[in-house]
């Protein structure tokens, strides 16, 4: 097994089995550190607990719901404004956050009267919300406040309001991805089958699972869905309303993005309700194209299909290109929470030129890291869980022209001047379509191409400062050794979308579709 | 199977194993029992469609294997123009070698140790 051994770890032997080089023909049956364990003592994590995979991951993105924490006040804050998963409902969900704010005195006398006052309050203060989810915290669970009985008695009072209980407190996983199992088995075992769907518009259905529409993917993905007449009968949780994700059993597909958060949830739905489980990638041109090609030959409809992907691909391929001629070797160390790690890895390779040297995973488990060891190529360093000093030894040795990381790590990665893109919550997205791909690929060129990064890397105290050269521009630095034909092609170009490429989308109207049945009376 | 195969199979098999790993997600489901029907599902699928046999999606989760398989055949055929060279017992040949081998890689060999556990 080509276990790597960092030196800043030699001191934590048992770190040893979570890193490995994936080296010339090594496959999955040789090279796979282990994953989803507990952090072990000393060494230090960059993950999230359990409650914060729940709520901040999976349940907040839900948009009409009031979403309250009972717990210390810290436990809401800490998970509160930090993705940014926006709703086409003016951004209920992140605008206001709620908390019990348990004290002392509460864990000594009990927290529940505290609780239902607040469950009263929130809803009184926010009459046209009718769905509220209470999140258990460490506080809370420890001193065994019984939040069922409590929403059940606020139902009572309140008959108009339904409540969604998400027993998830902090320390109950390894990780992040603990609260994620937690709550998809919770929505499944509590909530999905309790209402009917408010209309199916479509002979061809769906549940988009595991999108959270960060910076408006979902409203992108969304937009494709209905240019080929699929209804999206609920998103889990991007965007998605809390009465449609009760409805996820009339679905006739599941269409799945991030299975480390939501595959949960799909294979209970194929085991009960025999919902079949569609596994996509949405970034990338091909990958995102062949996804929607899967999705339309299952229903029929794969013209429909290719007609986006045609106009689609002739409007922004340009674009694309004039990115991955500047980007070409280019390393990058990939290192996002979980599954961005596998979605990314061979395609920012084939489609826009970079290298990955590292993937790493904060909470993934060793299904991802398959999945990423798979798509990344040869001499890749993948690391599970890593701390700080990995890090910063892992960017030291491999020196990455960027990484795609998370905002903490991010920080650090800046202090060695290595620039950075927020690979959660994103710079400039949407990321997903065919457009939000050349908006991934002009964050990453900006950042590497910054001219500020030539300056920071300029030390004070022993460089010396070229006084007598001007300021460089971007292109200076990513033309320099480009060949006349492509530095001014007449091919190539610059992205030219809108600032805001999701306001056309939420005034768009779409063609109808004759239904089966309509057409059928009709003949 | 994939012991008595020759050189150029075997390399033929890599290939097509390769664009597997690279661009699937279907292999990599949670559980042993669920990556074994899956590679049934989809390389069986992919096969037949290769051969141009009939191909069975009645069910929806038939139909999910079979989208699957319309697509890995396609991207088979495009990157892969030896195929067309090929006869049909060669063919099945060829992917009943790769079905075992993805089992190997992704069950029987897997070092993921998530893959027996009883939940989901």
């Amino acid at each position: 097994m080509p276990y790597h051994e960092f030196e800043c770890s030699k001191c934590i032997p048992e770190r040893k089995k979570h890193a490995v080089i994936k080296g010339p023909g090594e496959d999955l049956t040789s090279a796979l550190p282990l994953g989803y364990l507990n952090t072990i003592p000393g060494t230090i994590s960059e993950r999230g607990c359990a409650y914060c995979g729940a709520k901040h991951v999976i349940g907040t993105p839900m948009k009409d719901v009031i979403h309250l924490s009972h717990g210390p006040i810290g436990c809401t804050y800490d998970t509160w404004q930090t993705k940014r998963y926006i709703s086409d409902n003016d951004n209920f969900q992140i605008k206001y956050t709620f908390a019990t704010d348990m004290k002392e005195k509460h864990v000594v006398f009990g927290a529940e009267k505290l609780l239902k006052q607040n469950m009263l309050e929130a809803f009184k203060a926010f009459p046209h919300i009718k769905r509220m989810t209470i999140y258990q915290t460490c506080a809370s669970a420890l001193i065994g406040d019984d939040l069922n009985a409590i929403a059940q008695e606020v139902m009572d009072e309140l008959p108009d309001v339904d409540i969604f209980v998400c027993n998830s407190p902090g320390f109950a996983g390894p990780s992040q991805s603990g609260g994620h199992h937690k709550i998809n088995i919770a929505w499944i075992n509590q909530k999905v089958g309790t209402v009917e769907p408010k209309a199916i518009t479509s002979d061809y259905v769906i549940n988009y699972v595991g999108e959270y529409n960060i910076q408006g993917d979902q409203e992108v993905m969304s937009d494709f869905f209905k240019r080929m007449g699929v209804q999206i009968l609920s998103t889990f949780t991007g965007n998605g309303s809390y009465d449609d994700l009760r409805a996820m059993h009339r679905a006739h597909l599941n269409v799945l993005e991030c299975a480390r958060s939501a595959e949960y949830i799909c294979n209970e739905l194929r085991v009960r309700y025999g919902i079949p489980r569609l596994d996509i990638d949405g970034f990338g041109f091909e990958p995102l194209g062949n996804s929607l090609r899967k999705i339309a030959l299952f229903f029929g409809i794969e013209e429909r299909a290719q007609a986006i992907i045609d106009e689609e691909t002739a409007r922004w391929k340009p674009e694309l290109d004039w990115y991955k001629v500047r980007l070409t070797g280019k390393k990058v160390c990939l290192w996002p929470g979980g599954s961005k790690l596998w979605h990314w890895a061979h395609v920012i390779h084939a489609e826009m030129g970079l290298d990955v040297v590292s993937v790493y995973t904060k909470f993934g488990h060793q299904g991802d890291m398959e999945k990423g060891i798979s798509r990344c190529e040869e001499g890749a360093l993948a690391i599970d869980d890593p701390n700080e000093l990995e890090g910063l030894e892992a960017m030291e040795t491999l020196k990455p022209d960027i990484i795609l990381t998370g905002k903490r790590p991010g920080e650090v990665a800046k202090k060695i001047r290595v620039p950075y893109l927020n690979a959660h919550g994103y710079h400039n997205g949407p990321w997903k379509g065919w457009e939000g791909w050349v908006r991934f690929a002009r964050d990453i060129y900006n950042a590497i191409y910054s001219p500020i990064h030539e300056l920071s890397r300029l030390d004070i105290s022993k460089d010396e400062i070229p006084g007598d050269k001007g300021f460089v521009t971007q292109r200076m630095l990513s033309d320099a050794n480009l060949p006349e034909e492509v530095r001014n092609s007449a091919t190539l170009r610059e992205y030219t979308g809108k600032f805001d490429c999701l306001e056309a989308l939420r005034h768009k109207t779409y063609p109808t579709f004759e239904r089966k049945a309509a057409a059928a009376v009709a003949g | 199977m994939a012991d008595q195969m020759d050189d150029l199979m075997k390399s033929r098999m890599a290939q097509l194993e390769d664009y597997i790993m690279k661009n699937c997600l279907w292999q990599f489901h949670s559980r042993s029992w669920d990556r074994k029907v899956q590679n049934e599902g989809v390389l069986t699928r992919t096969m037949q469609i290769l051969c141009g046999e009939p191909v069975a999606n009645e069910t929806p989760i038939d139909k999910c294997h079979w989208v699957d398989a319309v697509v890995l055949a396609e991207e088979f055929h495009r990157r892969c123009p030896w195929l067309a060279g090929m006869d049909k017992a060669e063919v099945k040949t060829l992917m009943g070698a790769l079905r075992e081998h993805m089992d190997y890689l992704t069950i029987d060999g897997s070092l993921n140790l998530e893959l027996t556990d009883q939940h989901y």
